[in-house]
Formats: C-alpha cells, structure tokens, sequence
C-alpha cells in the first residue's frame, strides 16, 4: 500500500467574486507535504500564496478542492473543530506578530495552552521555558509595546512552539524586520522545527529567505509554476539528521503527549495520526 | 478554556478600559437605584398605610349589620344563633359574637347613689379576649358565672351619675375621679320600670360582681372606652324580667324567645387580614350588610400599587438606558478588539469560549452595577427617611389622624435587593447577547489583517 502523504492538497481552487468580477486566485494546485519538511511557499504579492496558507489552516473555505491531513479530508471541518484543530496541531507566526498588546510576554505565549485548558501553573512554567529558548529570558514580563520588532516576533515564535504542534504556518515572518533580526529569527524557526521534527510551512515573497527551507515552491498567479528541492541546504540537513534524528523525534513525540491535554472523542478525529507520516 | 482563565481575562478587558467600564457601569447603577428607590418609596407607603389602617381599626374584624333584611320574610334569613354558628364554622374565622346593645331604659345598673348612664352590650363573654381586647384591671369574664357579671370599658367607671344630685359630671380627662369604686363598692342590677309615676312595686335589685376594666381603644370601638359588657344570655334574662315586670305580653317580644332573635350587630373576627376579604365576601352573599378594614385597606393596597408600578417603571426607564449603554460599550470594544478576536480564534480559540467572555464582561457590568446600586439605594432610603414625613407616606397617611404611618417612607425589603440583582444582571446578559454574537461572528482572517 502506497503510504499516506503528511500534508495532500488536491486539486484546490478559490476563485473570489468581487462585484460581478471573479478573481481566481488559487487554481488546480496539488502539493504534498511530507513530515518535517520544511518548505517555503514563494510568489509575489497577489500570487495566492498567502491563500493557500488560509485553506491549510482552516482560515478559509476552498472553492474546489481538498486538503487531507494523513489522508482525513478537514475541507468540511465547521468552525468549532477547526479551532480544536488548530489548538491540537497548527502553530501560527504571523509578519505583524499579533501579540495581545493587553498581555506579558509569558501571558501571550502561555495563551494557547489555556485554550487547551492547561493549568495556570503549568502553563506558565512551559511559557517561561519556551520563552528562554528563543532567548527572550529577560523580558518575559515585559508588554509587547515594550520589546522590539526581533523580540516581539520571538514571542511570537515561542507561542506558535509552545504547543509543540506537528505543523507550523510562517506566512511573511520577516516582512517587518530588519536583515540581522531576519537571519535571526528565521534560523531560529528552522532550528526548532527540526528539533521536533515539525513540518515547517514559510510562505514569503523574498528570495533570501526561501534559502532556509529544504523545498521552494513558487506560485505565480495562482499556479504552482515551479517545485524544487533546496540543494544548499539539503545537504547541511542531511548531515544533521544523521546524527540526531531518531533521538530527536522519539524526545518530540514524548512531550507532544505530555502537552497535550486528554483529548475528547470529537477532537480526536480532528487530531490527525502520524501513522505513515515518516 | 477553564472558567477561571475566562474570568480572568473578563476581568483583564473590563480592567483594561477602566474609564469606560465605569461609566457604564454608573449607567446601571443609576438604574439599579432608580428601580429600587422607587419601588420602596411604594413599599413605604404600603406599609405605612397599613400601620395607619390598623391604627384606624382592627383589620381583621367584619362588622355584620342586618338593618335591611332579616326579617324572615325575604329572601335574607334572620341573623339568629343558627346563622351565628353556620359563620363560625367557616375556614378562618376566629371567633364571632353578636353585639346587642341593651334598650334604652330596660336595664340599669346602680352602685350606691350613682346610676350607669351609657351603653350596655350583650356579648359572648368568651369571645371578647379574642377580639382583641385587652384587661388594665382584672379579667375577663367566663360566661359560666351564676350571677350577673360585668365588664367595664376603661371609663365606665366615670358614666355613673347620681340622678338626684346637681348633674355634675366626671371628665376622665380632666383629671375628675370617679365618682365609684367599681371593684369594691356594691353594685346591683335591676330591670327598669316603664310607668315612672307607679312607684308602688319596684323591680328586684340583683346583686351583680365586676370582673374587670379594659383599656379603652377606641379603634376597637365605643364600647370598650365607655362601655359595659353583660353575657348575651344574662342580658336577655333580664329582658324577660322585664317584660314580666311591665306586664308587656310575652308573644310579642322576640326577647322572650331567644332561637328566634334576629341580631342586628355582630362581630366577626378572622386569623389573618388576608382572609377578610374571602369571608367578608361570604357572608355577603348570606344578604347581610357588612363592614370591615377591607373595604378601607383595598382601594388604598390597590393604590399603592398602582404608585409603586408607575414608579417602578420609571426607574425601568434609565434601566433601558443603561441596557443600551452596556450594548453600545460591548459593541465598541467589539471593534477594539477585533484583532484580538481574529488571533485568539486562529490560536485554536472555541468560539464558545469567546462569546462566554464577552457575555461574563457584559454580565459583571450588569451585577456590579446592580451592587453598587443597592448600596447606594439603602444610603439614599436612610436619608429619606431621615428627612421623613415630607414623603409620599406622609402624604397619604396625614390625611387620616394626623400620623405619618409607621415613620419610614423608603422601606427595602430583601426581595426587592435580590430583584434588582437578578433584574440589573440579566439586563447585562441581555445587552451582551447580540454583541457577544457579532464577536463570535468576526472572520478570523479578516480580524488578523484589521489594524
């Protein structure tokens, strides 16, 4: 039996309507992605890029089309599992950040393990963690207003980790950087995806950044025009995998079950397997 | 989510917005305290017309006149002994005696020289503690004595009047004495004579004992301030002894028969003031003419209803304007925290969660009013009542004897507390309900690119 794709889009399409005007903005894209990869998505604006992250995570509804997580079709997902979803398994760094402006640098980290339901103990001492691991163990108190662009994308970062979901969505996470607080940030995304073997998806317009994935995918107009593997940095990869991988993985696949929080029946459907992910 | 971090972040966005939230909130407390301020002013005033009422009378005591029927001809039976036990056998009557007032110049009572010139009533001697009537001196007769045993009104003892001497008179007021010592000087009681001029036989003088003074209420009626109280049975004793004195036929006196006596005054008395009515009602409907509180208290309840409706609606009024007020602040922090919506919802946020938020903040706004409201309510009801009198329950209770009912004219009763809580609550609720849905409804991507 041919084993079960991490991530299959099949033949996705989204065409708005703006007044009598139909805009197709995604058309017959069919993509797979495997566990762990880390891939970037490339177009200029306007390409569709960004749209295609919206129908991956639930954010959008395609016009045609399916995205199957380990084969389960989340395209007729309602609002609620799809929440649950993305609570269980999707990690989000947005180019803005979106932090709470309201909330300390371990509140807003913290903020998805208590839509889990996580204790408030508990959760902040893994926000305070993830937050010295993206190197912000100075100013987890601090308000958003009060950090820098690199640290307030850092928290921001340490939020979309902090769940240790299997898939994390980037879309233009550098766009308001400067290029040192970049290579910053980026490294440090790539380093944590690969720590736990998260499949990291960068959608972004910039060619210097796209180097850091092991895949580019480059969308024109809504087309996939081209799909090719990252050779720089596939080799770098592979020398790292082989030394630490198995380790590695078996460590991310023990705390992903200590986060996570008794899952109810609903949402185990909606929590994908990772059988036939590897 | 858990309920405690969603309190807390209720907590977090109402503290955050501090200004706002607490002019909102003043809008519900000015509501809160409308409704209840006014609807105590209504309370007061029932309360004091009721103290009035029972000042003006006993509240649970129907007055059964028979001046029209009861003759036995109509329709309308006569009120005898057998319809006096039919009454006392209905649910919540507490007791129940007639009144008869003895006939002007059939029975006299002398103590020495000195002759009892007011009213003597025949009563059921066991019913009078039960109507209410209290002893300064003595005690109440049993109805079970051999001889005739009286019971004085408070200033009977001052009635007595020497029919030979100057007409002088004894004030109880005026600080006069009574003329007789009703407890030790001898007292005898006779029937009167008809012919004045035929002074050759005179009627028996029976020696009569006095088992005690009432304190004069005049809100109880005449006869307890001036009164004397005979047993009815003794009472129509004496009228036989009359009739056989004056040679009067006996068939043409109902006095001689008393089965076939047609009573034309009876007291009834019920447990509650709440029965009045039911009681009253049937004992109409028996053809008789009665009189109770009731038909005083009624209209004056229904009033004062009626008051406190008005005014309650009034105070719903600025209650209306601070739902509104909590809606538009729901709605405004919608916009402000659209964004915040749009992440929390791509965090993996339920929207149930979002709108418990929402819904929590909205109610908090309705319940912490709602509190400030009642506590600024009892200090508003202290200082009213403090100024006092000047109120509505002074109003209405100074028409009648010059009295400002119980003194209070803002009461609070519990009930009202817990109705203005679950009342300015609720309103929350009810303001948050359809901006809690509009956040609910905020498009998540939408929300994430809104600045």
């Amino acid at each position: 039996m041919e084993k079960t794709p991490f991530i299959e889009i099949r033949g996705l399409r989204k065409v708005y309507k703006l007044g009598k005007e139909q805009v197709v903005a995604l058309d017959d894209i069919n993509l797979t992605i495997e566990r762990g990869e880390i891939c970037c998505i490339l177009g200029t604006s306007g390409s569709g890029k960004s749209t295609l992250l919206n129908m991956m995570a639930g954010l959008e509804r395609p016009t045609k089309g399916q995205v199957l997580y380990s084969g389960k079709d989340v395209t007729r997902f309602d609002e609620r599992r799809w929440a649950l979803f993305r609570q269980k398994n999707i990690g989000f760094v947005f180019q803005s950040y979106n932090l709470m402006a309201g909330l300390s640098g371990i509140e807003n980290v913290a903020m998805p393990l208590m839509f889990r339901g996580m204790d408030k103990d508990k959760r902040t001492r893994i926000a305070k963690e993830m937050l010295r691991e993206v190197g912000l163990g100075n100013r987890m108190k601090h308000k958003p207003t009060q950090m820098s662009g690199g640290q307030q994308q850092r928290v921001g970062i340490a939020r979309a980790f902090v769940t240790k979901p299997k898939i994390v969505f980037a879309d233009e996470p550098t766009g308001n950087l400067d290029s040192k607080t970049t290579t910053e940030v980026m490294e440090l995304m790539v380093n944590k995806s690969r720590e736990n073997n998260q499949t990291f998806i960068l959608v972004t317009h910039d060619n210097g950044i796209a180097r850091y994935a092991d895949r580019i995918v480059t969308i024109v107009d809504g087309r996939i025009v081209r799909d090719e593997k990252n050779e720089s940095i596939a080799r770098t990869r592979e020398e790292a995998a082989c030394e630490n991988s198995r380790e590695s993985r078996r460590q991310a696949d023990q705390e992903e079950d200590k986060v996570s929080a008794p899952i109810p029946e609903e949402e185990a459907a909606a929590n994908m397997s990772t059988e036939g992910a590897e | 989510m858990k309920i405690s971090d969603q309190i807390a972040m209720c907590l977090q966005n109402l503290s955050r917005r501090k200004v706002r939230t607490a002019l909102t909130t003043m809008g519900v407390v000015i509501g809160t305290c409308a409704i209840v301020v006014m609807i105590s002013l209504g309370v007061g005033l029932q309360k004091s017309q009721e103290a009035m009422l029972a000042q003006m009378g006993d509240l649970t005591k129907i007055e059964i006149y028979n001046y029209s029927g009861g003759n036995g001809e109509g329709s309308i039976p006569n009120l005898d002994d057998s319809v006096i036990e039919q009454i006392a056998a209905y649910d919540h009557v507490d007791v129940i005696t007639p009144v008869v007032q003895a006939d002007w110049g059939k029975i006299t009572i002398q103590c020495g020289d000195y002759q009892y010139s007011e009213g003597i009533y025949g009563v059921y001697p066991e019913a009078l503690e039960k109507l209410g009537y209290e002893l300064k001196e003595g005690k109440f007769p049993t109805g079970k004595e051999k001889e005739y045993t009286l019971l004085f009104g408070e200033y009977g003892p001052f009635s007595f009047y020497n029919p030979n001497g100057n007409g002088e008179w004894y004030d109880p007021y005026g600080g006069d004495d009574p003329p007789v010592d009703i407890f030790s000087d001898p007292i005898t009681i006779s029937v009167g004579n008809q012919d004045m001029e035929q002074n050759t036989k005179q009627p028996e003088q029976h020696e009569a004992s006095v088992s005690g003074l009432l304190i004069g209420d005049w809100n109880k009626g005449y006869e307890t301030v001036y009164g004397a109280f005979l047993s009815i049975d003794q009472l129509y004793e004496l009228y036989q002894e009359y009739d056989e004195f004056n040679g009067i036929s006996s068939s043409s006196s109902a006095a001689f028969n008393p089965r076939k006596i047609n009573y034309d005054h009876v007291y009834v008395k019920v447990t509650d003031m709440k029965y009045v009515d039911e009681v009253e009602t049937k004992i109409k409907d028996l053809g008789y003419d009665t009189y109770s509180m009731e038909t005083v208290r009624k209209p004056m309840q229904e009033q004062a209803n009626k008051m406190m409706l008005i005014l309650g609606s009034l105070g719903g009024i600025s209650l209306l304007v601070a739902a509104m007020g909590i809606t538009n602040t729901m709605i405004m922090s919608i916009y402000e925290r659209t964004r915040e919506i749009g992440i929390m919802k791509v965090l993996g946020c339920v929207v149930g969660d979002i709108r418990t938020v929402f819904l929590m903040e909205a109610g908090l706004i309705g319940l912490g009013g709602g509190v400030i409201g009642v506590i600024l309510s009892f200090a508003i009801s202290l200082v009213l009542n403090m100024l006092g009198g000047g109120g509505l329950g002074g109003m209405m209770g100074g028409y009648y004897y010059g009295e400002s009912g119980a003194g209070q004219i803002s009461v609070i009763p519990i009930w009202l507390v817990g109705l203005a809580l679950v009342f300015s609550t609720l309103i929350g609720l009810i303001s948050g309900f359809s901006p809690a849905n509009r956040a609910v409804k905020i498009s998540a991507l939408e929300a994430i690119k809104h600045e």
